[in-house]
């Protein structure tokens, strides 16, 4: 029996369907409760030069959370997810052709204070997290990074965002990497990521040259997705990047190269899910060109 | 951190003795481009150190396109960074990939813009020059996109090709490709399933059994109505192992598939894997079982 996607799936027009069928396989007869997503957009979150709006984003961040835990807001919701007292590592993305921006390191932040969190006890790292005391003595983890395609493992998203925690960023690219999601079985992260918000305010959708990045392949999506569920966030995400490169490149170039590792955290390492059909997608917001 | 640094000053004597033991048949030693290339260009200087990277280290300058690179014969990379009184940031690439056959491999899987009249291939778009020229890929990426940087750009590269010798050929592969109806800009020439699935994603498995020991040629064909149908051309080392991709091709993408190894796509249209030698010839969405046959027969693949 075959288990691995081909061209095929997608010419019948049921990757998606695919993709989730992964998870019942082997599974029937559980009643899984759903892994919920949020998705949120703002029309003005993003001017004509794509500066953000910071006051936006933290209503954005504040809606989404909110929503995501069913708390009345933003501050109520970080007072879930974290304790006075911890130590709180947010794990960011400084890649330089898109990182991530500025004005959402700094909402997360300030909420993580407002929910009680000491200044100096708050980490913001991205490539020294292994060596970070901010990060070795953390006890949760916020997850934050764009979105973007990736020439080797295909999305570049929430999961692959943890490949700094590992020893050696080669040893996770074999098989496509195949096995980032192992990533979340690590002593230093095992248990301790509370949110995990992928930022879709300009996602990146193809890639070009030697770095992968070509503003051409960026457009403004004014977006955050957020989840407790690394893997359920990363294939909402996956939708999102599927839908914008079939729109623009084709159907043929519908799927980045090969985004088997989102599936695999999933079927292999069991930190989430990848199955559409057991995720709870709730949409907030702006939705013109919401595509998803 | 193992990559060297190769500013005029600072390239020393380990570099120097490589390039004394190294036989770089046009071009040179890349670490010779500090001296070759020019650090000025228009109003833009060279800022920073050049840097030279192998293939132990090209991951410390690459997010994931490290691959791409490794799945060819690449040796070295040689970078180095422009700036104007703006700030405003060019990236000057040079890899040398082994041989001109390589450099073809690594520019072909990646087209899609314009030409540009520098070196043997070449393509200018949004701040991104792309060419070839001999055992070399350059690339030159702009951190702004606008239309006096790309006259800053077209004008760099035009002085790197004065440096990087004659040209050479391509792969012999591309000989193998049928000449009626061929896209040839839309060609390209790579070894392993990373390349393939950047160009034409088959499979999230690497269910044709590629390696750096495989050739590879993906071409477009035009089908009529101007659809174009699509040939993947494999050269395995031997015989057995060729059979033994088609049987893998065959089991994950197309198991109804008979003797013939035709088989009709949820799409209407064909995919065919046939054998000759060592060679495999896989053709997707063809408009008839037929012509899919016919593309095969037409071949000009050698006797044995």
């Amino acid at each position: 029996m075959k288990h691995f996607l081909t061209r095929r799936d997608f010419l019948k027009g049921t990757t998606s369907a695919l993709l989730g069928a992964s998870l019942a396989f082997g599974r029937e007869g559980q009643a899984a409760k759903k892994a919920r997503v949020v998705l949120i957009r703002h029309r003005d979150v993003l001017d004509e030069n794509s500066k953000v709006n910071a006051d936006i984003l933290q209503g954005m961040l504040d809606e989404s959370v909110a929503r995501l835990l069913d708390q009345p807001d933003g501050v109520k919701a970080f007072q879930t997810l974290v304790k006075p007292g911890e130590t709180v590592g947010i794990k960011t993305n400084v890649w330089s052709y898109l990182p991530t921006p500025p004005e959402l390191e700094a909402a997360i932040k300030r909420r993580l204070v407002d929910a009680g969190i000491a200044p100096d006890k708050i980490g913001l790292d991205d490539h020294t997290v292994r060596t970070n005391p901010l990060f070795v003595n953390a006890t949760s983890l916020i997850n934050v990074r764009p979105c973007r395609t990736h020439y080797l493992a295909g999305m570049s998203g929430c999961i692959k965002n943890y490949i700094m925690f590992g020893e050696s960023q080669p040893f996770y690219h074999p098989d496509s990497c195949a096995d980032l999601g192992s990533l979340f079985k690590l002593p230093q992260v095992q248990g301790k990521t509370r949110l995990n918000i992928l930022c879709v305010l300009t996602p990146q959708f193809h890639g070009r040259g030697p770095h992968h990045f070509s503003r051409r392949f960026v457009w403004n999506y004014k977006g955050l997705i957020v989840g407790q569920d690394p893997v359920a966030v990363d294939t909402i995400g996956l939708e999102l990047i599927k839908a914008k490169r079939r729109e623009v490149l084709g159907k043929a170039q519908e799927l980045p190269p090969v985004p088997k590792h989102i599936q695999l955290a999933d079927t292999r390492h069991g930190i989430g899910t990848s199955d559409l059909n057991a995720i709870e997608f709730i949409k907030l917001g702006w939705d013109e060109d919401i595509m998803i | 951190m193992k990559v060297r640094t190769s500013g005029r000053a600072l390239f020393g004597a380990t570099a120097g003795l490589l390039a004394a033991l190294t036989v770089f048949p046009g071009g040179g030693a890349v670490g010779d481009f500090s001296d070759k290339i020019p650090r000025k260009v228009g109003a833009w200087a060279a800022v920073g150190e050049d840097r030279v990277y192998d293939r132990e280290t090209l991951y410390d300058y690459m997010d994931g396109g490290a691959e791409v690179y490794l799945a060819f014969d690449f040796r070295e990379a040689w970078t180095r960074k422009y700036a104007d009184a703006g700030g405003r940031e060019l990236a000057l690439d040079i890899y040398d990939m082994g041989s001109p056959a390589e450099a073809f491999g690594i520019f072909s899987c990646d087209r899609q813009d314009p030409g540009a009249s520098i070196g043997q291939d070449s393509e200018y778009g949004f701040g991104l020059l792309r060419f070839r020229q001999g055992r070399y890929f350059v690339t030159v990426t702009a951190s702004v996109e606008d239309e006096t940087v790309g006259e800053v750009i077209l004008e760099l590269g035009r002085e790197v090709v004065k440096h990087l010798g004659p040209p050479g050929a391509g792969p012999d592969m591309l000989g193998f490709l049928p000449a009626a109806g061929l896209r040839p800009e839309r060609t390209s020439y790579f070894h392993s399933n990373v390349n393939l699935n950047n160009r034409f994603f088959i499979s999230s498995e690497n269910i044709l059994q590629l390696d750096r020991s495989t050739d590879c040629v993906f071409a477009e064909v035009e089908a009529g109505a101007g659809e174009a149908a699509f040939l993947l051309l494999l050269r395995y080392p031997d015989a057995e192992k060729a059979g033994a991709a088609r049987r893998s091709f065959l089991a994950g993408y197309a198991p109804e598939a008979g003797a013939d190894g035709l088989a009709r796509a949820e799409d209407g249209k064909w995919v065919c894997a046939s054998l000759s030698g060592r060679f495999l010839a896989v053709v997707f969405e063809a408009p008839t079982a037929e012509w899919a046959s016919r593309l095969i027969s037409s071949l000009p693949l050698p006797k044995k």
